[in-house]
């Protein structure tokens, strides 16, 4: 493609008040007369509150407001931020008299100083009456299992009796026939973990009334529309009374897909008529935010000898937590962007996504997919193994390929039927191979793990997908104006949550313009200033708010080429922009500068140069990944060090291949932690373990691999300039490509997260070694 | 984190902040490099006394000892010439295995020491190499053994008397001697799961003069292996040593179970660290298996 702003390595463009440490975040800045709000957190897993005094904490000089379930709206809602009527179920309060794990909302206080707040949160005095509480999710459905949503007026439970929050079954063929085709069936179960963002900036929000009264809401969020509308219906006020700012955020992965503070942060700045911040700290932020939906995955795949896949049937048991957030949405995912990567005709997705007494749920970064490829793709290698195929093979075969149809996604919609996916960029195949290349793969799955020593090296594979955008539902706005110098104005709903996503939407504008990045001044996230965007989250940024932006700057272009038409004497057709200026694309050339046709239309045609565009995409067009790892395995201590980690990454055209890449490695990086260390651990009493770095380990600098990023571009018609998306894809592949090298290495299969030292020597001591490809067969 | 803290002073030299010790009955703490201390948040912490300007930073290498001063950081061993030269950089290594690059900065010996864990990996290496340290109090200055220290001294409170310096005695020089440092972590900033020293002499044949072993985060105090130094001394180095050593490891240490490892785990990995760092003071002294 011929481009001179898409497709190059520029710097971001609020890259230098970053690095210079301006004041960019929302605890930037310090208001006059600013509270410190605190949220005292329920001790029990599952407790009524039977009593609760106030009165003391209120006593306390520069304590401001204590709140509790008493003094405020009860509206039932959802945190989840989900285009409108979300999909979640309502099952939420802004404070309630009943407590349904340790770490919720018991009460909220606003005082002078941090210190004051959690004296006065000390100085609350609560008589809970200590109800059964149910922390294993293959209990939860049980009879007489305590019912943790028992209050009436929540609604969109799907049996609350059983705790069951959601419940899906699709089927596409006939699964049952399918396996009858088979010549073999393969089945095995799977477990994940419950995994945290671990973002660096934690959630925060200032919130305060201004000279009108209205309520403002400084926040680090994904989802400022989301939030306006939920944080009005929460308060009961009109949305027009709201205004949410979304200033530079610190990371989100999913966890700030989620109205989360803002509507506590609000009512305390409501009821003390003074600015009002919350700041979860690191410790609240592991077990009173979000996290990955825990799963138990049963898949089951019948191939024929040759091993084409014939037939899939993915069973699911995931906990939701104590609340819904994402609860359908996210285990949908799990089957809808899984199992149509293999083109076998009959495909069966089974879910139950059940409440527990356990930190709640959400969206994070591959939402539902690292636990679904996780079991697909490590059964895959199982079955190419006993087949005596190279797993590379084995995709080959059965990978969707450009021109297909995914009917899956037809019936697995974002809460209700969705659009049927088809497949028109693929570079799935041309990832494999340079994947393969970039590991040295051939070469390896022949020589290792030959290597004498207790340290084996052995190499795997796998391969996933992702969607761009959600089909049908994702929506954005874009408006663009023309300022005297020939710069221009891009108002976006997006939301860069450091992502860069105000770069590549300039990028986009400045291409579509014929004008240079810094001629783009982009304002984003603000409900005031910029128009509507259902946020960052389902990979739909760049596509979405992007296609949103190339055709807002289409029309101003027109408006622009109609200026310069009369100043030149030419008609419009003969009119291009490039260089910041507009030019003839016919002899005799001549040209104005696009400051003197601002000028122009300023000062002489009395016109302002602005429009808007709004857009949404039917379908949501796939980036593909493939992954593959070299580990080492210590069979002394169980230690699994990844060597070398090679990613290969189908995103479409990357607007900003560079900010692509960053995408990938910080993805990745989020995937080897899932994949070997990451877990919230909960006692038997449901209090979290480990909720600090010591003890939750994360990835760090010291425990990376050597990364190989490779960007297999395509180009997507239905994407700006082709692009589709690439910020949550490369999470997917990691855990099973990493599990697949280490049956290489050692033969045994490890089948749940994350695979720790203890558990990787746990396993070696206990499994035989897999015999040969041909003897296993034989013995099925 | 420090509500309660009223008052951070920064002492010049030792009696001074003996001085200020003694004024706060037992409501100040001594800061170094803070690493542990500010994790701790302690809240009942009224004062706070920087130790790192009371000329405790310095590395002083003579003859018979190389003395180290407590305020030393972590990266300075691990730089330090005179670290490097003694017991083949021992320290230095293990020096270097302590968390991050920001961390060893920061990070004082003498923090490592006093704040008592038993995961400290500057503890094992200086336990092998025979190491005491010098600490102050009203009374005046007592040396002591560092097992002691970590022993009866360290449980009686002498976590409140000052640290003053380590002392190391030269290590035999002559014939084929080897050191080395183990850790496991759970990753690769992590605290130990286990760690271990050792040191190592060879004669001519092969055969083991004397064997030194300490070991780490297995105990409720970093310790010496006695038992096992015995059972090597006087035997050739070979496989069926290492098997034996292995198993008398596992019979020392009485690990802990808790959410980083179970017992069995760190049972079993106390004999494989320990086994790695006894080959590897072979390998240091010509011979591999
Ligand atoms: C991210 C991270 C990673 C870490 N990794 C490791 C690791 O891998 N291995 C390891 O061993 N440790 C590790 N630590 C722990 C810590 O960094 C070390 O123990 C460090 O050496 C402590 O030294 P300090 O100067 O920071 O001590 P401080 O925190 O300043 O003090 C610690 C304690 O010792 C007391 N104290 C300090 N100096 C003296 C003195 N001279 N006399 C008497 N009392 C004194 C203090 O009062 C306090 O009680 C890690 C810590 C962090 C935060």
């Amino acid at each position: 493609m011929n481009t001179t702003v898409v497709g190059k390595n520029l710097r971001k463009v609020d890259g230098f008040k970053l690095v210079t440490g301006g004041a960019a975040f929302t605890d930037d800045v310090l208001l006059p007369g600013m509270l410190y709000g605190k949220i005292l957190p329920s001790p029990y897993a599952h407790a009524r509150i039977k009593r609760i005094d106030t009165s003391k904490a209120k006593a306390l000089p520069g304590v401001h407001a204590v709140l509790t379930y008493k003094d405020v709206p009860r509206v039932p809602h959802t945190t989840a931020g989900q285009a409108w009527p979300e999909p979640s179920p309502y099952d939420t309060y802004l404070l309630d008299s009943k407590v349904r794990f340790v770490g919720d909302r018991v009460a909220a206080v606003a005082a002078e100083s941090r210190a004051l707040a959690e004296q006065a949160l000390r100085l609350i005095d609560v008589d809970y009456e200590v109800l059964p509480a149910v922390l294993d999710m293959e209990a939860a459905m049980d009879a007489g299992a305590p019912v943790i949503h028992d209050e009436p007026d929540s609604t969109k439970i799907f049996d609350r009796e059983h705790n069951i929050a959601a419940h899906i079954r699709r089927e596409i063929g006939n699964v049952d026939d399918g396996f009858r085709e088979a010549d073999f069936i393969f089945e095995r179960e799977y477990r994940t973990q419950r995994q945290q963002h671990c973002m660096l900036e934690p959630h925060v929000t200032i919130c305060w009334l201004d000279g009108d009264g209205r309520l403002m809401i400084r926040t680090s969020t994904q989802v400022p529309y989301h939030c306006r509308r939920q944080v009005a219906m929460i308060l009961q006020i009109p949305v027009s009374r709201v205004r949410v700012i979304k200033p530079r955020i610190g990371g989100g992965f999913g966890g700030k897909q989620e109205m989360l503070l803002e509507d506590i942060c609000s009512a305390l700045a409501l009821a003390t008529r003074r600015p009002v911040k919350i700041e979860y700290t690191r410790e609240e932020e592991f077990y009173m935010a979000r996290s990955r939906h825990p799963q138990i995955l049963r898949m089951k795949m019948g191939v024929k000898r040759d091993g084409t896949v014939v037939a899939s049937h993915l069973q699911v048991l995931a906990t939701t937590g104590a609340y819904g957030s994402h609860a359908s949405t996210v285990q949908g995912n799990t089957g809808s962007k899984v199992l149509p990567l293999y083109r076998a005709p009959h495909l069966r997705f089974e879910c139950d996504v059940v409440y527990t007494n356990t930190p709640v749920a959400g969206a994070f970064r591959g939402y539902g997919c690292p636990q679904g490829f996780f079991a697909q793709e490590s059964l895959a290698d199982e079955i190419a193994y006993k087949l005596g195929m190279d797993p590379v093979e084995f995709h080959r075969k059965n990978a969707i390929r450009l021109g297909d149809v995914d009917k899956l996604s037809a019936q697995l919609g974002e809460g209700k039927e969705g659009l049927p996916r088809v497949i028109r960029s693929c570079g799935l195949p041309e990832c494999v191979k340079r994947g393969a290349a970039a590991i040295d793969w051939d070469r390896k799955r022949q020589s290792l793990p030959a290597r004498a020593g207790f340290v084996k090296h052995g190499v795997g594979m796998s391969c996933t997908m992702q969607g761009s955008g959600i089909a049908g539902i994702d929506w954005a706005a874009s408006f663009l104006k023309m300022n005297e110098d020939g710069s221009f104005f891009l108002q976006v709903g997006a939301s860069d949550v450091g992502a860069g996503a105000d770069t590549v939407l300039a990028q986009i504008a400045a291409e579509t313009l014929g004008v240079s990045l810094g001629k783009i001044i982009v304002t984003s996230g603000d409900t005031d200033f910029t128009p509507f965007d259902t946020g960052a989250y389902a990979s739909s940024t760049t596509i979405i708010s992007g296609g949103a932006v190339k055709k807002a700057a289409e029309k101003v272009r027109a408006q622009v080429l109609g200026v310069a038409a009369k100043m030149l004497a030419v008609p419009v057709e003969n009119l291009a922009c490039a260089k910041d200026e507009v030019f003839t694309t016919t002899k005799p050339r001549k040209s104005v500068s696009m400051a003197e046709v601002a000028l122009q239309a300023l000062y002489q045609e009395k016109l302002q140069i602005m429009d808007g565009a709004s857009h949404y995409n039917t379908d949501s067009p796939p980036p593909f990944c493939a992954t593959f790892a070299e580990v080492a395995v210590d069979t002394q201590t169980g230690r699994v060090r990844v060597v070398h980690l090679a990613t290969a990454v189908d995103p479409g055209v990357a607007i900003n291949p560079m900010q692509a890449e960053g995408q990938v490695e910080g993805a990745v990086t989020q995937g080897l932690g899932f994949a070997l260390s990451e877990e919230l651990m909960l006692n038997h009493t449901g209090w979290p373990m480990n909720p600090n770095f010591l003890d939750y380990k994360i990835f760090s600098a010291k425990d990376m691999p050597k990364l190989t990023t490779i960007l297999v571009e395509t180009e997507e018609p239905l994407g700006p300039y082709g692009a589709k998306s690439v910020s949550e894809v490369p999470i997917n592949g990691v855990a099973p490509a990493i599990a697949n090298a280490i049956f290489h290495a050692v033969g045994v299969r490890i089948r749940k997260l994350p695979i720790r030292p203890e558990d990787m020597l746990r396993a070696l001591y206990e499994q035989q070694p897999e015999l040969k490809p041909e003897e296993a067969l034989v013995t099925q | 984190m420090f509500d309660r803290v009223e008052a951070f002073y920064r002492p010049e030299s030792v009696p001074e902040v003996l001085r200020l010790l003694q004024r706060s009955k037992g409501q100040a703490r001594m800061v170094a490099g803070g690493t542990d201390l500010v994790v701790e948040g302690d809240r009942s912490v009224r004062f706070l006394i920087d130790l790192t300007r009371a000329g405790l930073t310095y590395i002083r290498s003579r003859d018979t000892t190389c003395v180290i001063g407590a305020t030393t950081t972590l990266a300075d061993l691990e730089e330090s010439t005179a670290i490097h030269a003694l017991a083949g950089g021992l320290l230095s290594r293990a020096a270097a295995a302590c968390g991050s690059v920001q961390n060893r900065n920061l990070a004082t010996l003498g923090g490592n020491l006093a704040h008592g864990s038993p995961a400290a990996d500057m503890a094992t290496p200086l336990l092998a190499l025979d190491a005491s340290v010098v600490v102050a109090d009203g009374e005046g200055r007592h040396k002591m053994p560092l097992a002691e220290y970590f022993g009866r001294a360290w449980q009686n409170g002498a976590s409140h008397a000052l640290l003053i310096e380590v002392r190391v005695p030269m290590p035999p020089q002559n014939g084929r001697c080897g050191w080395s440092f183990q850790k496991f972590g759970r990753t690769e900033v992590d605290l130990s799961l286990v760690n271990a020293a050792a040191g190592l002499q060879l004669d001519a044949r092969g055969r083991v003069k004397w064997a030194r072993l300490a070991l780490g985060a297995v105990a409720a105090a970093p310790f010496r292996a006695l038992p096992v130094e015995s059972l090597m001394a006087g035997r050739e180095f070979d496989h069926s040593l290492l098997a034996e050593a292995g198993e008398e490891v596992m019979r020392e240490v009485q690990p802990i179970a808790d959410l980083r490892a179970s017992e069995e785990f760190r049972r079993e990995l106390s004999r494989v660290v320990a086994g790695r760092a006894l080959e590897e003071c072979a390998a240091r002294a010509g011979c591999s298996l």
